[in-house]
Protein backbone atom coordinates (compact mmCIF):
# COMPACT_ATOMS: atom_id res chain seq x y z
CA UNK A 1 0.00 0.00 0.00
CA UNK A 2 2.42 2.68 1.23
CA UNK A 3 5.10 1.54 -1.71
CA UNK A 4 2.49 2.81 -4.21
CA UNK A 5 1.87 5.88 -2.92
CA UNK A 6 5.23 6.48 -1.96
CA UNK A 7 7.17 7.08 -5.04
CA UNK A 8 10.77 8.02 -3.50
CA UNK A 9 12.95 5.30 -3.19
CA UNK A 10 16.30 5.82 -1.76
CA UNK A 11 18.95 5.88 -4.50
CA UNK A 12 22.20 7.71 -4.18
CA UNK A 13 21.52 9.34 -7.83
CA UNK A 14 22.82 12.88 -8.33
CA UNK A 15 19.77 14.31 -8.79
CA UNK A 16 18.38 12.65 -5.29
CA UNK A 17 21.46 14.97 -3.61
CA UNK A 18 20.33 17.99 -6.05
CA UNK A 19 18.75 21.02 -3.62
CA UNK A 20 14.81 20.39 -3.47
CA UNK A 21 13.90 23.70 -4.35
CA UNK A 22 16.19 23.44 -7.70
CA UNK A 23 14.39 20.41 -9.03
CA UNK A 24 10.83 21.68 -8.05
CA UNK A 25 12.03 24.56 -10.45
CA UNK A 26 13.45 22.34 -13.36
CA UNK A 27 10.18 20.47 -13.48
CA UNK A 28 8.12 23.42 -13.51
CA UNK A 29 10.35 24.33 -16.21
CA UNK A 30 10.41 21.61 -18.58
CA UNK A 31 6.82 21.69 -17.72
CA UNK A 32 6.31 24.90 -19.68
CA UNK A 33 8.31 24.15 -21.88
CA UNK A 34 6.44 20.71 -22.81
CA UNK A 35 3.73 23.35 -23.39
CA UNK A 36 5.63 26.29 -25.99
CA UNK A 37 7.45 23.26 -27.95
CA UNK A 38 4.74 22.37 -31.38
CA UNK A 39 6.84 20.22 -33.21
CA UNK A 40 6.44 16.37 -32.99
CA UNK A 41 10.29 15.72 -33.42
CA UNK A 42 11.51 18.82 -30.46
CA UNK A 43 8.75 17.17 -28.09
CA UNK A 44 10.57 13.63 -28.48
CA UNK A 45 13.96 15.20 -28.07
CA UNK A 46 11.93 16.84 -24.56
CA UNK A 47 10.51 13.26 -23.76
CA UNK A 48 14.32 11.37 -24.83
CA UNK A 49 15.84 14.17 -22.24
CA UNK A 50 12.76 13.06 -19.63
CA UNK A 51 13.58 9.30 -20.08
CA UNK A 52 17.35 10.04 -19.70
CA UNK A 53 16.99 11.58 -16.39
CA UNK A 54 14.62 8.60 -15.23
CA UNK A 55 17.62 6.45 -15.87
CA UNK A 56 19.90 8.55 -14.44
CA UNK A 57 17.60 8.86 -10.96
CA UNK A 58 18.69 4.98 -10.80
CA UNK A 59 14.69 4.12 -9.87
CA UNK A 60 13.55 0.22 -10.19
CA UNK A 61 12.47 -1.00 -12.83
CA UNK A 62 9.16 -1.83 -11.44
CA UNK A 63 8.27 1.48 -9.80
CA UNK A 64 9.35 3.12 -13.27
CA UNK A 65 7.16 0.90 -14.95
CA UNK A 66 4.34 1.41 -12.76
CA UNK A 67 4.50 5.33 -13.69
CA UNK A 68 5.11 4.93 -16.64
CA UNK A 69 1.84 2.86 -17.12
CA UNK A 70 -0.58 4.83 -16.16
CA UNK A 71 1.29 7.38 -18.66
CA UNK A 72 1.12 5.00 -21.61
CA UNK A 73 -2.24 4.63 -21.23
CA UNK A 74 -3.28 7.70 -20.89
CA UNK A 75 -0.82 8.73 -24.03
CA UNK A 76 -2.67 5.86 -26.22
CA UNK A 77 -6.21 7.03 -25.02
CA UNK A 78 -5.29 10.52 -26.24
CA UNK A 79 -3.77 9.22 -29.88
CA UNK A 80 -6.94 6.97 -30.28
CA UNK A 81 -9.46 10.11 -29.62
CA UNK A 82 -7.69 13.15 -30.71
CA UNK A 83 -8.97 12.50 -34.56
CA UNK A 84 -12.42 11.80 -33.70
CA UNK A 85 -13.06 14.83 -32.11
CA UNK A 86 -10.62 17.20 -34.26
CA UNK A 87 -11.93 16.01 -38.12
CA UNK A 88 -10.00 19.68 -39.84
CA UNK A 89 -7.39 19.37 -42.55
CA UNK A 90 -6.96 16.83 -45.68
CA UNK A 91 -6.31 14.07 -46.49
CA UNK A 92 -8.88 12.01 -45.40
CA UNK A 93 -7.14 8.79 -44.52
CA UNK A 94 -9.95 6.80 -43.80
CA UNK A 95 -14.07 6.76 -42.89
CA UNK A 96 -15.74 5.76 -39.96
CA UNK A 97 -19.44 5.88 -40.26
CA UNK A 98 -20.32 9.38 -40.22
CA UNK A 99 -16.32 10.30 -38.99
CA UNK A 100 -13.47 11.19 -41.32
CA UNK A 101 -9.78 10.51 -39.70
CA UNK A 102 -7.60 12.95 -41.49
CA UNK A 103 -3.37 12.77 -41.45
CA UNK A 104 -3.31 16.07 -39.78
CA UNK A 105 -5.42 14.99 -36.82
CA UNK A 106 -3.43 11.87 -36.57
CA UNK A 107 -0.20 13.88 -35.83
CA UNK A 108 -2.04 16.58 -33.57
CA UNK A 109 -3.32 13.54 -31.62
CA UNK A 110 -0.07 12.36 -31.25
CA UNK A 111 2.25 15.61 -30.50
CA UNK A 112 -0.71 16.12 -27.82
CA UNK A 113 0.27 12.25 -26.40
CA UNK A 114 4.08 13.17 -25.99
CA UNK A 115 3.61 16.39 -24.99
CA UNK A 116 1.03 14.86 -22.05
CA UNK A 117 3.70 11.94 -21.72
CA UNK A 118 6.61 14.61 -21.04
CA UNK A 119 4.62 16.40 -18.78
CA UNK A 120 3.80 13.05 -16.72
CA UNK A 121 6.99 12.10 -16.54
CA UNK A 122 8.95 14.49 -15.57
CA UNK A 123 6.54 14.81 -12.09
CA UNK A 124 7.46 11.28 -11.67
CA UNK A 125 11.44 11.96 -12.35
CA UNK A 126 10.57 14.39 -9.20
CA UNK A 127 8.68 12.14 -6.93
CA UNK A 128 11.18 9.33 -7.75
CA UNK A 129 14.05 11.34 -5.99
CA UNK A 130 12.46 13.73 -3.62
CA UNK A 131 10.99 12.88 -0.29
CA UNK A 132 7.94 14.12 -0.20
CA UNK A 133 9.52 16.33 3.51
CA UNK A 134 12.10 17.76 1.45
CA UNK A 135 9.64 18.91 -1.05
CA UNK A 136 7.40 20.39 1.73
CA UNK A 137 11.55 22.10 3.19
CA UNK A 138 11.85 23.48 -0.16
CA UNK A 139 8.30 25.04 -0.64
CA UNK A 140 9.06 26.63 2.98
CA UNK A 141 12.28 27.83 2.25
CA UNK A 142 10.50 29.54 -0.59
CA UNK A 143 8.60 31.26 1.13
CA UNK A 144 5.66 29.21 2.27
CA UNK A 145 4.10 29.29 5.99
CA UNK A 146 5.69 26.73 7.88
CA UNK A 147 2.18 26.07 10.07
CA UNK A 148 0.69 25.41 5.88
CA UNK A 149 4.04 23.54 5.26
CA UNK A 150 3.19 21.35 8.28
CA UNK A 151 0.23 20.72 7.21
CA UNK A 152 1.05 19.71 4.60
CA UNK A 153 3.25 16.90 5.37
CA UNK A 154 1.04 16.15 7.70
CA UNK A 155 -1.33 14.99 5.06
CA UNK A 156 1.17 13.02 2.65
CA UNK A 157 2.24 11.38 6.13
CA UNK A 158 -1.23 10.26 6.92
CA UNK A 159 -2.68 9.36 3.44
CA UNK A 160 -1.38 5.55 3.89
CA UNK A 161 -2.30 5.33 7.44
CA UNK A 162 -5.86 6.46 6.80
CA UNK A 163 -6.21 4.32 3.89
CA UNK A 164 -5.03 1.19 6.42
CA UNK A 165 -7.79 2.62 8.85
CA UNK A 166 -10.78 2.02 5.92
CA UNK A 167 -9.32 -0.70 5.18
CA UNK A 168 -9.74 -2.13 9.22
CA UNK A 169 -13.10 -0.42 9.33
CA UNK A 170 -14.23 -2.35 6.11
CA UNK A 171 -13.47 -5.80 7.55
CA UNK A 172 -14.71 -4.53 10.79
CA UNK A 173 -18.19 -3.53 9.41
CA UNK A 174 -17.77 -7.18 7.22
CA UNK A 175 -17.22 -9.55 10.16
CA UNK A 176 -20.72 -8.13 10.94
CA UNK A 177 -22.58 -9.25 8.26
CA UNK A 178 -22.51 -6.33 6.10
CA UNK A 179 -22.18 -6.59 2.38
CA UNK A 180 -20.46 -3.44 0.75
CA UNK A 181 -21.07 -3.78 -2.49
CA UNK A 182 -24.43 -5.62 -3.06
CA UNK A 183 -27.47 -3.98 -3.60
CA UNK A 184 -29.18 -1.08 -5.34
CA UNK A 185 -26.79 1.51 -5.72
CA UNK A 186 -28.73 3.50 -2.75
CA UNK A 187 -28.84 0.00 -0.43
CA UNK A 188 -24.94 0.64 -1.42
CA UNK A 189 -24.16 4.30 -0.71
CA UNK A 190 -26.45 3.88 2.75
CA UNK A 191 -24.05 0.65 3.49
CA UNK A 192 -21.31 3.26 3.28
CA UNK A 193 -22.26 5.30 5.52
CA UNK A 194 -20.84 2.13 8.58
CA UNK A 195 -17.50 3.04 7.08
CA UNK A 196 -17.66 7.03 6.29
CA UNK A 197 -18.57 7.20 10.25
CA UNK A 198 -15.88 5.01 11.73
CA UNK A 199 -13.29 6.81 9.32
CA UNK A 200 -14.40 10.44 10.07
CA UNK A 201 -14.40 9.74 13.80
CA UNK A 202 -11.06 7.99 14.12
CA UNK A 203 -9.62 11.09 12.20
CA UNK A 204 -11.27 13.37 14.14
CA UNK A 205 -9.51 11.07 16.84
CA UNK A 206 -6.35 11.00 15.37
CA UNK A 207 -6.29 15.21 14.96
CA UNK A 208 -6.67 15.92 18.44
CA UNK A 209 -3.91 13.40 19.35
CA UNK A 210 -1.83 15.19 16.79
CA UNK A 211 -2.86 18.73 18.18
CA UNK A 212 -1.97 17.45 21.72
CA UNK A 213 1.20 16.15 20.76
CA UNK A 214 2.73 19.26 18.30
CA UNK A 215 1.60 21.33 21.75
CA UNK A 216 3.47 18.82 24.07
CA UNK A 217 6.67 19.69 21.87
CA UNK A 218 6.32 23.29 22.17
CA UNK A 219 5.08 24.16 18.80
CA UNK A 220 4.72 27.95 17.90
CA UNK A 221 6.28 28.90 21.32
CA UNK A 222 8.71 30.57 19.30
CA UNK A 223 8.01 32.89 16.37
CA UNK A 224 11.23 32.24 14.23
CA UNK A 225 11.95 28.65 14.34
CA UNK A 226 15.26 27.09 13.56
CA UNK A 227 15.84 24.13 11.88
CA UNK A 228 18.21 20.76 12.29
CA UNK A 229 18.37 20.31 8.54
CA UNK A 230 19.51 23.28 6.49
CA UNK A 231 19.01 23.13 2.41
CA UNK A 232 21.69 24.94 0.70
CA UNK A 233 22.34 25.68 -3.01
CA UNK A 234 26.14 24.10 -3.85
CA UNK A 235 27.74 24.54 -7.04
CA UNK A 236 26.19 22.00 -8.86
CA UNK A 237 22.51 23.25 -8.28
CA UNK A 238 23.99 26.25 -9.58
CA UNK A 239 25.05 24.55 -12.77
CA UNK A 240 21.63 22.64 -13.00
CA UNK A 241 19.09 25.60 -12.75
CA UNK A 242 21.39 27.16 -15.62
CA UNK A 243 21.00 24.86 -18.02
CA UNK A 244 17.25 23.51 -17.02
CA UNK A 245 16.72 27.43 -17.46
CA UNK A 246 18.21 27.63 -20.63
CA UNK A 247 16.78 24.90 -21.91
CA UNK A 248 13.35 26.57 -21.88
CA UNK A 249 15.00 30.17 -22.55
CA UNK A 250 16.48 29.26 -25.94
CA UNK A 251 13.25 27.97 -27.06
CA UNK A 252 10.76 30.51 -26.02
CA UNK A 253 13.17 33.11 -27.51
CA UNK A 254 12.75 31.21 -30.80
CA UNK A 255 9.13 30.84 -30.53
CA UNK A 256 8.38 34.47 -29.19
CA UNK A 257 11.12 36.72 -30.47
CA UNK A 258 12.42 35.75 -33.36
CA UNK A 259 9.17 34.09 -34.46
CA UNK A 260 10.22 31.11 -35.62
CA UNK A 261 7.84 27.74 -35.83
CA UNK A 262 9.36 25.22 -33.32
CA UNK B 1 -0.34 -31.54 13.57
CA UNK B 2 -1.27 -33.74 10.39
CA UNK B 3 -4.31 -33.61 9.48
CA UNK B 4 -6.56 -36.47 9.82
CA UNK B 5 -8.21 -37.18 6.25
CA UNK B 6 -10.60 -39.44 7.22
CA UNK B 7 -11.75 -37.17 10.03
CA UNK B 8 -15.64 -36.65 8.66
CA UNK B 9 -15.57 -32.51 10.83
CA UNK B 10 -18.55 -33.11 12.97
CA UNK B 11 -17.37 -31.70 16.40
CA UNK B 12 -14.81 -29.56 14.58
CA UNK B 13 -15.86 -25.75 14.69
CA UNK B 14 -12.76 -24.73 12.08
CA UNK B 15 -10.31 -26.10 10.24
CA UNK B 16 -7.27 -24.94 8.41
CA UNK B 17 -5.53 -27.19 6.30
CA UNK B 18 -2.10 -26.28 4.69
CA UNK B 19 -2.81 -22.39 4.53
CA UNK B 20 -0.78 -20.19 2.99
CA UNK B 21 -1.52 -16.65 2.67
CA UNK B 22 0.64 -14.03 0.44
CA UNK B 23 -0.17 -10.23 0.83
CA UNK B 24 -0.27 -8.45 -2.40
CA UNK B 25 3.17 -6.67 -1.20
CA UNK B 26 4.96 -9.91 -0.97
CA UNK B 27 4.64 -10.77 2.34
CA UNK B 28 4.55 -14.20 3.22
CA UNK B 29 2.38 -14.33 6.48
CA UNK B 30 1.01 -17.85 6.50
CA UNK B 31 3.86 -20.30 5.12
CA UNK B 32 1.63 -23.65 5.31
CA UNK B 33 -0.94 -23.57 8.48
CA UNK B 34 -2.51 -26.65 9.72
CA UNK B 35 -4.86 -26.10 12.45
CA UNK B 36 -8.03 -28.12 13.71
CA UNK B 37 -10.35 -25.92 16.37
CA UNK B 38 -13.02 -28.97 18.11
CA UNK B 39 -16.10 -27.31 19.00
CA UNK B 40 -16.28 -25.67 22.52
CA UNK B 41 -12.42 -25.11 22.75
CA UNK B 42 -10.78 -22.10 24.60
CA UNK B 43 -7.46 -21.22 22.62
CA UNK B 44 -5.45 -18.51 23.02
CA UNK B 45 -2.96 -17.70 19.51
CA UNK B 46 -0.14 -16.14 20.67
CA UNK B 47 2.86 -14.89 19.03
CA UNK B 48 5.24 -11.68 18.61
CA UNK B 49 4.39 -8.93 15.89
CA UNK B 50 4.59 -10.05 12.48
CA UNK B 51 4.28 -13.43 13.20
CA UNK B 52 1.37 -14.35 11.33
CA UNK B 53 -1.92 -14.35 14.19
CA UNK B 54 -3.96 -11.98 12.84
CA UNK B 55 -3.58 -12.90 9.06
CA UNK B 56 -4.56 -15.81 10.97
CA UNK B 57 -7.47 -15.21 12.46
CA UNK B 58 -8.64 -12.97 9.83
CA UNK B 59 -8.99 -16.47 7.51
CA UNK B 60 -11.43 -17.90 10.22
CA UNK B 61 -14.12 -15.58 9.14
CA UNK B 62 -13.29 -15.01 5.50
CA UNK B 63 -11.86 -11.66 6.13
CA UNK B 64 -9.05 -13.14 4.20
CA UNK B 65 -8.85 -15.76 1.51
CA UNK B 66 -6.14 -18.64 1.30
CA UNK B 67 -3.41 -18.22 -1.35
CA UNK B 68 -3.22 -21.72 -1.16
CA UNK B 69 -4.87 -24.31 0.97
CA UNK B 70 -8.31 -24.54 2.48
CA UNK B 71 -10.44 -23.50 5.44
CA UNK B 72 -13.35 -25.69 7.06
CA UNK B 73 -16.69 -24.10 9.18
CA UNK B 74 -18.37 -26.88 10.78
CA UNK B 75 -17.01 -29.20 8.18
CA UNK B 76 -17.95 -27.23 5.19
CA UNK B 77 -15.19 -25.72 2.80
CA UNK B 78 -15.75 -22.05 2.72
CA UNK B 79 -14.37 -21.59 -0.06
CA UNK B 80 -17.57 -21.05 -1.73
CA UNK B 81 -18.79 -18.86 1.01
CA UNK B 82 -19.33 -14.78 1.04
CA UNK B 83 -18.03 -13.15 4.60
CA UNK B 84 -21.32 -12.19 4.98
CA UNK B 85 -22.42 -16.23 5.47
CA UNK B 86 -18.97 -16.98 6.97
CA UNK B 87 -20.17 -14.34 10.06
CA UNK B 88 -22.46 -16.55 10.89
CA UNK B 89 -20.38 -19.35 11.84
CA UNK B 90 -17.55 -17.41 12.86
CA UNK B 91 -17.87 -13.69 14.85
CA UNK B 92 -14.94 -11.63 15.09
CA UNK B 93 -14.84 -8.68 17.76
CA UNK B 94 -12.10 -6.30 16.42
CA UNK B 95 -9.06 -4.28 18.40
CA UNK B 96 -10.16 -1.00 18.16
CA UNK B 97 -13.91 -0.12 18.64
CA UNK B 98 -13.73 2.90 16.93
CA UNK B 99 -13.55 1.07 13.90
CA UNK B 100 -16.99 0.03 13.95
CA UNK B 101 -18.97 2.20 15.77
CA UNK B 102 -21.43 4.59 13.72
CA UNK B 103 -24.51 4.39 15.01
CA UNK B 104 -26.74 6.75 17.54
CA UNK B 105 -27.58 4.48 19.99
CA UNK B 106 -26.00 1.21 21.64
CA UNK B 107 -29.22 -0.58 21.16
CA UNK B 108 -28.88 0.16 17.02
CA UNK B 109 -25.28 -0.47 17.16
CA UNK B 110 -25.92 -4.01 18.90
CA UNK B 111 -28.91 -4.58 16.25
CA UNK B 112 -26.74 -3.92 13.35
CA UNK B 113 -25.05 -7.44 13.00
CA UNK B 114 -28.74 -9.67 13.52
CA UNK B 115 -30.27 -7.30 11.08
CA UNK B 116 -27.99 -7.89 8.13
CA UNK B 117 -28.73 -11.49 8.97
CA UNK B 118 -31.99 -11.24 7.37
CA UNK B 119 -33.87 -12.34 10.71
CA UNK B 120 -37.27 -11.26 11.85
CA UNK B 121 -37.28 -8.27 13.72
CA UNK B 122 -38.57 -9.95 16.98
CA UNK B 123 -35.34 -12.24 16.70
CA UNK B 124 -33.41 -9.08 16.36
CA UNK B 125 -34.79 -7.52 19.05
CA UNK B 126 -34.35 -10.68 21.27
CA UNK B 127 -30.41 -11.24 20.31
CA UNK B 128 -29.70 -7.58 20.81
CA UNK B 129 -31.64 -7.15 24.49
CA UNK B 130 -29.09 -10.53 25.47
CA UNK B 131 -26.03 -9.36 23.74
CA UNK B 132 -26.94 -5.92 25.76
CA UNK B 133 -27.51 -8.17 29.11
CA UNK B 134 -24.70 -10.16 28.76
CA UNK B 135 -22.43 -6.97 28.11
CA UNK B 136 -23.72 -5.42 31.16
CA UNK B 137 -25.19 -2.20 28.52
CA UNK B 138 -29.04 -3.02 29.52
CA UNK B 139 -28.94 0.61 31.01
CA UNK B 140 -27.20 2.44 28.46
CA UNK B 141 -28.96 1.60 25.68
CA UNK B 142 -30.31 4.94 24.62
CA UNK B 143 -26.95 6.46 24.79
CA UNK B 144 -24.95 7.41 21.57
CA UNK B 145 -21.82 4.90 21.36
CA UNK B 146 -19.03 6.92 20.86
CA UNK B 147 -19.42 9.13 23.57
CA UNK B 148 -18.82 6.27 25.68
CA UNK B 149 -15.42 5.48 27.92
CA UNK B 150 -13.19 2.94 25.71
CA UNK B 151 -13.77 0.15 27.99
CA UNK B 152 -17.61 0.62 27.50
CA UNK B 153 -17.05 1.40 23.60
CA UNK B 154 -15.00 -2.03 23.64
CA UNK B 155 -18.33 -3.84 25.21
CA UNK B 156 -20.27 -2.33 22.52
CA UNK B 157 -18.46 -3.54 19.81
CA UNK B 158 -18.47 -7.05 21.06
CA UNK B 159 -21.69 -6.68 22.14
CA UNK B 160 -23.01 -6.42 18.64
CA UNK B 161 -20.60 -9.12 17.55
CA UNK B 162 -22.05 -11.42 20.56
CA UNK B 163 -25.77 -10.54 19.19
CA UNK B 164 -24.71 -12.45 15.70
CA UNK B 165 -24.65 -15.76 17.99
CA UNK B 166 -22.14 -17.21 15.66
CA UNK B 167 -21.06 -20.34 17.33
CA UNK B 168 -17.62 -19.66 17.55
CA UNK B 169 -15.99 -15.91 18.76
CA UNK B 170 -12.59 -14.68 17.47
CA UNK B 171 -11.23 -11.98 19.90
CA UNK B 172 -8.67 -10.43 18.82
CA UNK B 173 -6.59 -8.58 21.49
CA UNK B 174 -9.63 -7.77 23.57
CA UNK B 175 -8.20 -6.16 26.89
CA UNK B 176 -6.00 -3.68 25.07
CA UNK B 177 -6.26 -0.10 26.72
CA UNK B 178 -8.44 -1.28 29.81
CA UNK B 179 -7.73 -0.90 33.15
CA UNK B 180 -7.40 -4.27 35.44
CA UNK B 181 -11.19 -4.25 36.74
CA UNK B 182 -12.39 -4.05 33.08
CA UNK B 183 -10.08 -6.56 31.91
CA UNK B 184 -11.43 -9.00 34.71
CA UNK B 185 -14.97 -8.19 33.92
CA UNK B 186 -14.30 -9.05 30.03
CA UNK B 187 -12.60 -12.22 30.70
CA UNK B 188 -15.61 -13.20 33.19
CA UNK B 189 -17.74 -12.86 30.30
CA UNK B 190 -15.73 -14.35 27.70
CA UNK B 191 -15.35 -17.44 30.12
CA UNK B 192 -18.99 -17.46 30.78
CA UNK B 193 -19.48 -18.10 26.43
CA UNK B 194 -17.28 -20.17 26.44
CA UNK B 195 -18.83 -22.01 29.36
CA UNK B 196 -22.45 -21.79 26.87
CA UNK B 197 -20.68 -24.06 24.42
CA UNK B 198 -18.88 -21.24 22.29
CA UNK B 199 -15.74 -21.73 21.02
CA UNK B 200 -13.46 -19.23 21.99
CA UNK B 201 -10.38 -18.02 19.84
CA UNK B 202 -8.41 -16.05 21.47
CA UNK B 203 -5.49 -13.59 20.04
CA UNK B 204 -3.12 -12.05 22.46
CA UNK B 205 0.33 -11.25 23.62
CA UNK B 206 -0.71 -11.27 27.69
CA UNK B 207 0.80 -14.45 28.51
CA UNK B 208 -1.27 -13.77 31.97
CA UNK B 209 -4.66 -14.19 30.19
CA UNK B 210 -3.72 -16.77 28.10
CA UNK B 211 -2.53 -19.10 31.60
CA UNK B 212 -5.84 -18.12 33.29
CA UNK B 213 -7.99 -18.45 30.21
CA UNK B 214 -7.31 -20.25 27.49
CA UNK B 215 -6.94 -24.68 27.39
CA UNK B 216 -4.96 -24.61 24.41
CA UNK B 217 -2.50 -22.67 22.91
CA UNK B 218 -0.79 -21.80 19.45
CA UNK B 219 2.15 -20.19 19.10
CA UNK B 220 2.97 -18.31 16.30
CA UNK B 221 6.34 -17.62 14.85
CA UNK B 222 7.51 -16.61 11.12
CA UNK B 223 4.17 -17.36 9.93
CA UNK B 224 3.89 -21.38 11.04
CA UNK B 225 2.72 -22.88 14.11
CA UNK B 226 5.89 -23.27 16.17
CA UNK B 227 3.70 -24.70 19.10
CA UNK B 228 0.30 -26.39 19.42
CA UNK B 229 -0.57 -28.14 23.23
CA UNK B 230 -2.10 -27.38 26.29
CA UNK B 231 -1.49 -24.75 28.09
CA UNK B 232 0.13 -26.07 30.83
CA UNK B 233 2.34 -28.18 28.64
CA UNK B 234 3.45 -24.83 26.61
CA UNK B 235 4.34 -22.88 29.60
CA UNK B 236 7.21 -25.47 30.70
CA UNK B 237 9.02 -25.24 27.57
CA UNK B 238 10.85 -22.18 28.69
CA UNK B 239 13.05 -22.47 25.77
CA UNK B 240 10.55 -22.56 22.99
CA UNK B 241 8.78 -19.45 24.47
CA UNK B 242 11.97 -17.62 24.73
CA UNK B 243 12.80 -18.21 20.91
CA UNK B 244 9.22 -17.02 19.78
CA UNK B 245 9.87 -13.32 21.97
CA UNK B 246 7.38 -14.63 24.65
CA UNK B 247 7.66 -14.86 28.60
CA UNK B 248 5.64 -17.30 30.49
CA UNK B 249 3.48 -14.88 33.20
CA UNK B 250 5.27 -14.11 36.46
CA UNK B 251 4.17 -16.96 38.12
CA UNK B 252 5.06 -20.02 35.92
CA UNK B 253 8.64 -18.05 36.19
CA UNK B 254 8.96 -18.19 39.77
CA UNK B 255 7.57 -21.84 39.43
CA UNK B 256 10.39 -22.47 37.54
CA UNK B 257 13.14 -20.45 39.60
CA UNK B 258 11.67 -22.35 42.79
CA UNK B 259 11.65 -25.91 40.90
CA UNK B 260 15.43 -27.00 42.62
CA UNK B 261 13.01 -27.13 45.92
CA UNK B 262 10.20 -29.35 44.34
CA UNK B 263 7.55 -26.58 42.72
CA UNK B 264 5.92 -27.77 39.81
CA UNK B 265 6.84 -26.05 36.48
CA UNK B 266 3.76 -26.29 35.52
CA UNK B 267 1.99 -23.80 37.82
CA UNK B 268 -0.55 -20.76 35.77
CA UNK B 269 -1.79 -19.34 38.81
CA UNK B 270 -0.67 -17.64 41.96
CA UNK B 271 -3.45 -19.49 43.57
CA UNK B 272 -1.58 -23.16 41.99
CA UNK B 273 1.22 -22.08 43.40
CA UNK B 274 0.12 -20.89 46.96
CA UNK B 275 -1.38 -24.46 46.60
CA UNK B 276 1.61 -26.28 45.39
CA UNK B 277 3.31 -24.35 48.34
CA UNK B 278 1.74 -24.94 51.33
CA UNK B 279 1.04 -28.80 50.18
CA UNK B 280 4.83 -28.71 49.91
CA UNK B 281 5.13 -27.35 53.66
CA UNK B 282 2.80 -30.68 54.33
CA UNK B 283 4.54 -33.33 53.08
Amino acid sequence: MTGLLDLYSEKGSFLHRMDPRVKLIAVLLLSVLAFILAQLLHLLLLLGFILLLLVLSRSSYAKAFFALKFVLRFMVLIIVLWPLFDRSGTPVLFTVGPLDITEPAVWRGVTSAVRVGCFATVWYVLMFTTQQRDLVRALVKMGLRFDYGLALSISFRFIPTFGLTIESIKDAQRARGLELDKGSFVRRSKNYVSVLVPAIVTALRTADTLALTLQSRAYGAVSRRTYLKEIRMRPSDYVALAVVSLLLLVPALAKYVCGMSI
Amino acid sequence: MIPRPEHDGKDQALFLRYVKFTYESGVNALKGVTLEIDRGEYIAVVGGNGSGKTTLAKHLNGLLRPTSGQVFVSGADSSTMTSAEMSRAVGYAFQNPDHQLFCGTVQEEVSFGPGNLGLPAEEVRRRTDRAMDIMGLSDLRDRPPLTLSLGLRRRVSIASVIAMEPPVLVFDEPTTGMDAREADELMAIIRKLNGEGRTIVLITHEMKLVAEHANRVVIMADGRIVLDSRTREAFSDTELLRRSNLLPPPVTQLAHKLSQIGVSKDILTPQELVFELTRGDET
